[in-house]
């Protein structure tokens, strides 16, 4: 097991008088610096008919501000060595660089600036640009890529076209064809606050320089009074096996099978996290061991969680078949494991081993400056709570056979699956 | 002018220089490099294996895809399951990779488990089990991953720009891991022959980074010091070279979005004109606002990315504009690269090599932040014949570059009169556009792949 003692990274936190949440965690270890935005906005605050809109507005942070020509942010950033990216999900909107160190004070400028200034900046020019892009984003990775629309069909069929969780981050043509500079500007001055935020900052600098630096780039931005989410009651397990198939120019048959969990990181979650590990968590997985290895039904067998925050998350074991051969086999025997691990519960040998398999991988995500602060954020902005990416480890650790038996036994009953079926389309 | 109204200067980076690994080898010749990373827990190894893919015998190709997949399948002292548990168990990963010129296996372990983690990759190497059952189970396998290939169109133009620019003698111009025909020809006597006749000491470059202890060295002594020197002939490496132009038109009937490469056959780090084809293509196609993307992707928005892609192999390379590009815009997206990539009416400016020389000087720090990215880094000079002092040599070399010497390099290696072009998409919309076009192509459907 790895020990959990080798993660104790420093944490220091404030509040600047705008309500812009500051987690610093100095790392003098090599001259950079990672700067990490969390906004509390993602495809779940997207009310009907603005699906993919959330996505599409983070693409415009990147069309320019008050001070800022477009592409410049990620110009200047990039011409120092720096990575600069965003990514749209669920839960959240990230904006993160990763820096040589005397770039930061220009990268904190730049985010200041289109914090403060976007929604006044918007051109109808650059929205309908990257509407474009977007949409080729949207055709180029979902549309014209194999099983390509298997998630949006599953979130829709776990969830319901209207739960907030019901409808994937990339959107449809219609909504995106939809976005208006007016609906952008709304949403931006709605979700684009300092006190919707959190700026995490990991690197080659000392506490008080690093919180000097934020309050000087951000200090001056009106804020307001901290909104309170509702927190969405979860669903009950589904019943009746709700069921969809696709079909296209795929090689092969594949089934998603999917449960809704519990929020992400709670005790219950992270048990069925472990029990889906078990199963088909890596090469020596039940489901890779018997129905690939042995019983050689399938090309591949993969189970994990999808954590979300807003009151379910989501289970999904993913079958693949081999070429002219269907999946059917391999789901009722698939369930006929999950079954027996309800009943069994995993061996020591299999929990500790996908303990370990955790604890490595923990240990990498926070090995790298810009994962370290992006899952500083995530925990500041879910939860609340910025150092239980200390204890994470022992949290995931402290996870008991038996709680992994009762997470199968009650959180990924067979008959409260839903199943989606994706089929081969007869060549033409 | 309030305070936050000005722009913040920009301190430089402080000199870099790459921490050379120390390198020594065991008796058997096995070369080891260690990379020293204080705070990083999670080490990474590299086991580079000198094995050029033009060692398969030709009716097998994709034998050492097959004989790489089998070894984490049982051990002589750990059968079947028994291994990936007992790895699974310290946890560690194990991931492989089959390169043209190399084999490599790469394990993420914490770094206290590091002394059992080499145990357990040596024994896979050197004594695997290479069970027949699992050689079969890996050729169906490989059978069905060859259908979800066919079925990708980044994927089936990253494949035939390659087989469209490499001269067909040449292993490079073919599927790394087989095709079909020869992959159903591999018996697993055929991988037990490919792993005696191929995986040896001698060659092979063992890398290890993270936060190692003193005594690591004794671990890999212990672990790989036994492994014999076998009297096979030495490895002789390919140096491939280029294909006549070809215009290639891949079917995907009723596809939203066309993948496209428009390209050549290009260099690698040897030649004298790398670092100026670096500040080239960072310019071009590189950067966010690089010409390509600038103009393709923020000012027309035909495409969510598009960029001059410079993939070196151990000698020669290849070069090409990629991006996807929706189907009624492609023709026209093609046409505009063509004209970005060529430099003789519009030189690289000054300004763009001190920016590309900026990017490259200030993003190698971050590049070898972690001990996996010192791991990766190192892994692809040595399967390219390379030392680590390219790193820092690549460094110099970059400052001498000037806009003149970028300019002629990107012109020589785009000749614009002679660029290969793959366009995967739906034939039916885009064959007459494309002639029309002056880009008349030869339409082929995904299996013609498969086909030498």
């Amino acid at each position: 097991m790895v020990s959990a003692d080798v993660v104790n990274y420093p944490l220091h936190q404030e509040f600047l008088s705008n309500g812009l949440r500051v987690l610093v965690s100095p790392d003098r270890s090599v001259p950079v610096a990672a700067v990490n935005l969390w906004y509390d906005v993602g495809s779940r605050d997207e009310l009907p008919g603005q699906y993919g809109w959330a996505h599409l507005f983070e693409h415009l942070m990147f069309s320019g501000s008050a001070r800022v020509a477009s592409g410049e942010h990620l110009q200047l950033l990039q011409n120092l060595g720096g990575s600069v990216n965003a990514t749209t999900w669920f839960d959240r909107t990230n904006y993160f660089e990763t820096l040589p160190i005397g770039a930061l004070d220009l990268a904190l400028w730049l985010e200041a600036d289109r914090l403060g200034s976007l929604a006044d900046h918007l051109t109808i020019e650059s929205v309908d640009t990257q509407r474009e892009v977007v949409k080729e984003e949207k055709r180029q990775r979902y549309d014209n890529v194999p099983y390509g629309d298997a998630m949006a069909t599953l979130v829709e069929l776990v969830f319901g076209a209207d739960h907030h969780y019901g409808h994937t981050t990339i959107g449809t043509m219609e909504d995106l064809a939809g976005a208006s500079v007016e609906a952008a500007a709304d949403f931006f001055r709605t979700h684009y606050r300092p006190e919707n935020a959190v700026l995490t900052l990991v690197g080659d600098f000392t506490v008080k320089e690093a919180f000097r630096k934020a309050e000087r780039a951000f200090g001056q931005l009106r804020g307001g009074a901290r909104r309170q989410r509702p927190v969405p009651g979860g669903l009950a397990p589904m019943e009746g096996i709700p069921a969809a198939e696709l079909s296209g120019r795929v090689p092969a048959e594949a089934a998603y099978l999917a449960w809704r969990l519990p929020v992400r990181d709670t005790v219950d979650f992270d048990a069925a996290d472990l029990a889906l590990g078990i199963l088909g968590g890596g090469q020596s997985s039940r489901l890779h061991q018997l129905l690939v290895r042995e019983r050689r039904l399938l090309a591949f067998a993969g189970a994990h969680p999808l954590p979300l925050i807003g009151g379910n998350s989501i289970g999904l074991i993913q079958l693949r078949g081999l070429p002219d051969r269907g999946v059917a086999e391999g789901v009722q025997a698939t369930l006929e494991q999950v079954e027996r691990l309800a009943t069994d519960g995993p061996t020591e040998d299999e929990l500790n081993r996908i303990k370990a398999q955790f604890g490595r991988e923990w240990l990498m995500d926070l090995a790298r400056l810009d994962t370290r602060a992006d899952l500083i954020s995530a925990f500041t902005v879910l939860h609340d709570d910025p150092g239980r990416v200390n204890r994470r480890l022992v949290e995931l650790t402290s996870i008991t056979a038996a709680q992994v038996r009762d997470a199968a036994a009650t959180l990924l009953r067979p008959e409260h699956r839903a199943e989606l079926i994706y089929r081969v389309e007869a060549s033409r | 002018m309030k305070r936050s109204d000005r722009r913040p200067e920009v301190s430089p980076p402080p000199h870099w220089r790459f921490g050379h690994p120390a390198q020594s080898w065991l008796d058997n010749g096995l070369q080891v490099l260690l990379s020293a990373r204080p705070g990083q827990h999670v080490a990474s190894i590299c086991l580079s294996l000198d094995t050029p893919l033009s060692g398969e015998p030709e009716h097998l190709e994709g034998v050492a895809t097959i004989t790489q997949r089998c070894l984490d399948e049982g051990t002589l002292a750990h059968p079947g399951a028994s291994f990936a548990e007992a790895l699974e168990a310290i946890g560690a990963s194990l991931e492989g990779s089959v390169g043209y010129s190399a084999s490599q296996l790469f394990v993420d372990v914490p770094t206290a488990r590091l002394g059992e983690a080499l145990r357990l990759l040596a024994e896979a190497v050197i004594t695997p089990e290479l069970a027949a059952d699992q050689a079969e189970r890996h050729c169906e396998l490989r059978l069905a991953e060859i259908e979800q290939t066919l079925a990708s169109s980044a994927r089936i133009a990253q494949q035939a720009f390659r087989t469209a620019s490499i001269r067909p003698r040449y292993r490079a111009s073919r599927f790394a891991g087989g095709t079909p025909s020869t992959i159903s020809a591999i018996t697993p006597a055929a991988v037990v022959d490919y792993h005696q006749r191929t995986y040896r000491p001698d060659g092979a470059t063992l890398i290890i980074s993270g936060d190692l202890e003193p005594g690591v060295l004794s671990h890999v002594e212990a672990a790989f010091g036994a492994w014999d020197v076998r009297t096979a002939a030495e490895p002789t490496h390919q140096s491939p070279t280029r294909r006549r132009i070809h215009h290639w038109l891949v079917d995907r009937p009723g596809a939203v979005a066309a993948d496209v490469r428009l390209g050549a056959f290009g260099i690698d780090r040897t030649d004298a004109r790398w670092a100026d084809l670096q500040v080239a293509g960072h310019a071009v196609g590189g950067a966010f606002l690089s010409r390509l993307n600038k103009v393709l992707r923020e000012e027309r928005g035909y495409t969510y990315g598009v960029h001059l892609v410079n993939q070196p192999m151990r000698a020669g390379g290849l070069l090409a504009v990629q991006g996807s590009f929706r189907t009624d815009v492609v023709v026209d997206a093609i046409t505009e690269a063509a004209a970005l990539i060529d430099l003789r009416q519009r030189p690289i400016t000054d300004a763009e090599v001190a920016e590309a020389v900026s990017y490259h000087t200030g993003s190698a720090p971050l590049r070898f932040a972690t001990a996996q990215g010192v791991t990766q880094n190192l892994a692809g000079l040595v399967a390219a014949g390379i030392t680590a002092e390219f790193i820092d040599a690549n460094m110099v070399a970059l400052s001498h570059v000037t806009a003149a010497s970028a300019t002629d390099a990107l012109i020589e290696l785009l000749p614009p009169d002679a660029l290969t072009l793959v366009v995967v998409g739906d034939a039916a919309a885009l064959h007459q556009p494309l002639a029309d076009a002056g880009w008349a192509s030869t339409v082929y459907s995904a299996t013609k792949l498969l086909h030498r």
